[in-house]
């Protein structure tokens, strides 16, 4: 209300010509770093890439047309699609177990209470260490005579090569990231259990059903778009994580752990291949914008809970 | 019985973090005692790591400042004023928030190799000054701050840049610390862009310089493992003063890394 006599009271000064051309100034001071960086190193990039993928550039002199060579070179590139299929094997390979593990853990961690609060604190440690401090960890955790070997050992298992064995590197990254993505999961799933209302299990409670009933029928129904949520962001940030491979395999042993990202990466920064990783990065953007557009068909229109 | 589990549950996720600290509390030369604060002291003393925390402090506090300066102007900027471009700038953010720095890496690459910036602070500052997530963060904010205040202002004649300086940055002070906390905590972590654009050592942050020595033969696991425990101490320790906007960053940058 205050607002509406105010306006009538000084129309002069606060809706018009005046206070137009001040917010005008004043919005273009304050904005303008902000255009001109996300133009320079933002949207700029994003154009160069699409048109350095129908090149042929490395670094020195100035990028080559070659149309769509680039794209055609990597349908027929053993290593693209060695790096598509790996990539395909972490991702599916982390996010399943991680997004199956989480929902376990969570359903009893959402329940109100002291140490429920102090375990979900704890969970989330590994999410938000470094992932530099993370690899320094497991490379001793997967040395020969290290803890994981221990482990096996005592379940009667011989000693493995993790991360020197082409059969079991990329399940010991699998293993490092479900580790260490699980606790983030946990938070986001049981802050959307907490959001479930309890009328509806009281109501499930008093016709009868058991509570892997209410699990089955409530839980998981209601819980739908959480879950959708996790499993995008899960998928969105395993394809592009490399990080865990550059830091524990450097992409080996013979490719094994060279996830699609890595192989961009060496393309671009080992052989200078700028036409080419681009045009990988493009492909890389389209997965991704298909992926972000389910997001948001299933997070901001459909469904009702 | 499900409380014991949950307790052992958690106890197994935590297992690799003590390894770290047994690691890391480990003698020179093997032994018993602890000595996870000689361990420190050791690291502190001399050789790389003092250089590399000092990057390390340098890029996560620079990127952190500007981040609120910029972000936050153009943030109050877009929910309150009205500016020409206004709409162009908003769909620029927005779509920045949807690309993943892994897509655009190979041209900023070129752009930074083309400004001559490769080998220097600004090379690994001015790429990641502003995020899109700040952007949208302190705009969300700022479409809530109370318009009475500012017409008042307005009334008694004050300019609209000092409007946002005197009233509007004290009002959106939380989101601005939140952004703060969450782009040092990034830039802490950032191991990419600071290996691609240092070659020379003494610009190397913690995350390349444990990378780098990692790689060598013979390295040091123990004062190795001390600075990756270092490393590990600030986020550990922020996020539980913070772990609801933690949340909220780590999903919104799941998105986006």
């Amino acid at each position: 209300m205050t607002t509406v006599q105010l306006r009538i009271g000084r129309p002069a000064t606060l809706s018009g010509q005046g206070q137009r051309r001040a917010e005008g100034r004043a919005g273009g001071l304050l904005a303008l770093p902000a255009a001109i960086y996300f133009g320079v190193f933002w949207l700029l990039p994003f154009l160069s890439a699409a048109y350095l993928s129908f090149t042929r550039y490395d670094l020195a002199g100035m990028p080559e047309w070659v149309g769509l060579d680039n794209y055609r070179k990597m349908a027929e590139d053993p290593g693209f699609w060695n790096s598509a299929q790996v990539t395909l094997v972490y991702t599916a390979g982390s996010v399943i177990p991680s997004i199956v593990l989480a929902l376990a853990i969570a359903v009893p961690l959402a329940r109100p209470g002291r140490l429920n609060g102090v375990l979900r604190g704890l969970m989330m440690i590994p999410a938000v260490m470094p992932l530099v401090a993370t690899s320094v960890v497991w490379r001793i955790i997967y040395a020969d005579g290290g803890p994981a070997n221990a482990v096996l050992g005592v379940a009667g298992f011989g000693p493995v090569s993790w991360l020197t064995d082409d059969g079991i590197a990329l399940w010991a990254l699998v293993i490092m990231v479900t580790w260490k993505h699980l606790g983030l999961f946990v938070i986001i799933l049981t802050a959307g259990l907490q959001g479930l209302p309890p009328s509806v299990y009281e109501a499930a409670a008093l016709d009868g059903a058991g509570p892997v009933r209410a699990f089955f029928s409530i839980t998981l129904p209601l819980l739908r778009r959480t879950l959708l949520f996790v499993l995008v962001i899960a998928v969105v940030g395993s394809m592009q994580a490399f990080i865990p491979a550059f830091l524990l395999t450097g992409g080996g042993p013979a490719g094994a752990t060279e996830v699609l990202p890595y192989y961009m990466w060496s393309n671009a920064f080992g052989f200078e291949r700028m036409g080419y990783a681009s045009a990988m990065a493009m492909v890389l953007l389209a997965v991704l914008v298909v992926l972000s557009l389910v997001q948001f068909r299933f997070l901001r229109g459909g469904g009702d809970d | 019985m499900t409380r014991v589990l949950l307790c052992l549950v958690v106890a197994v996720m935590l297992l690799p973090v003590g390894v770290m600290a047994v690691v890391a509390s480990a003698p020179e030369g093997g032994g018993a005692e602890f000595s996870l604060f000689a361990n420190i002291a050791e690291m502190f003393a001399g050789g790389d790591f003092p250089v590399y925390f000092r990057n390390s402090l340098i890029l996560s506090f620079g990127i952190g400042l500007l981040d609120v300066l910029f972000a936050g102007a153009s943030g109050y900027a877009l929910a309150r004023l009205r500016f020409r471009g206004k709409k162009v700038l908003f769909v620029l953010v927005v779509g920045t928030l949807a690309l993943s720095p892994t897509v655009v890496m190979v041209p900023v690459y070129v752009i930074v190799h083309q400004l001559g910036w490769i080998d220097t602070y600004q090379g690994m500052i001015v790429p990641s000054m502003i995020s899109a997530f700040g952007v949208f963060l302190v705009r969300q904010f700022a479409l809530g701050l109370p318009e009475e205040l500012l017409l008042a202002a307005r009334v008694d004649g004050a300019g609209e840049v000092r409007i946002f300086a005197t009233i509007a940055v004290p009002l959106l002070r939380p989101a601005l610390l939140t952004l703060f906390l969450l782009q040092f905590l990034t830039q802490w972590d950032n191991l990419l862009w600071p290996l691609l654009v240092a070659n020379d050592p003494a610009l190397w942050p913690l995350p390349v310089g444990i990378s780098q020595l990692q790689t060598e033969i013979g390295y040091d696991i123990r004062l190795m493992t001390t600075a990756a425990l270092v490393t590990a101490v600030p986020p550990i320790v922020l996020m539980f003063f913070l772990q609801r906007y933690y949340v909220a960053g780590l999903t919104l940058g799941g998105v986006k890394k």
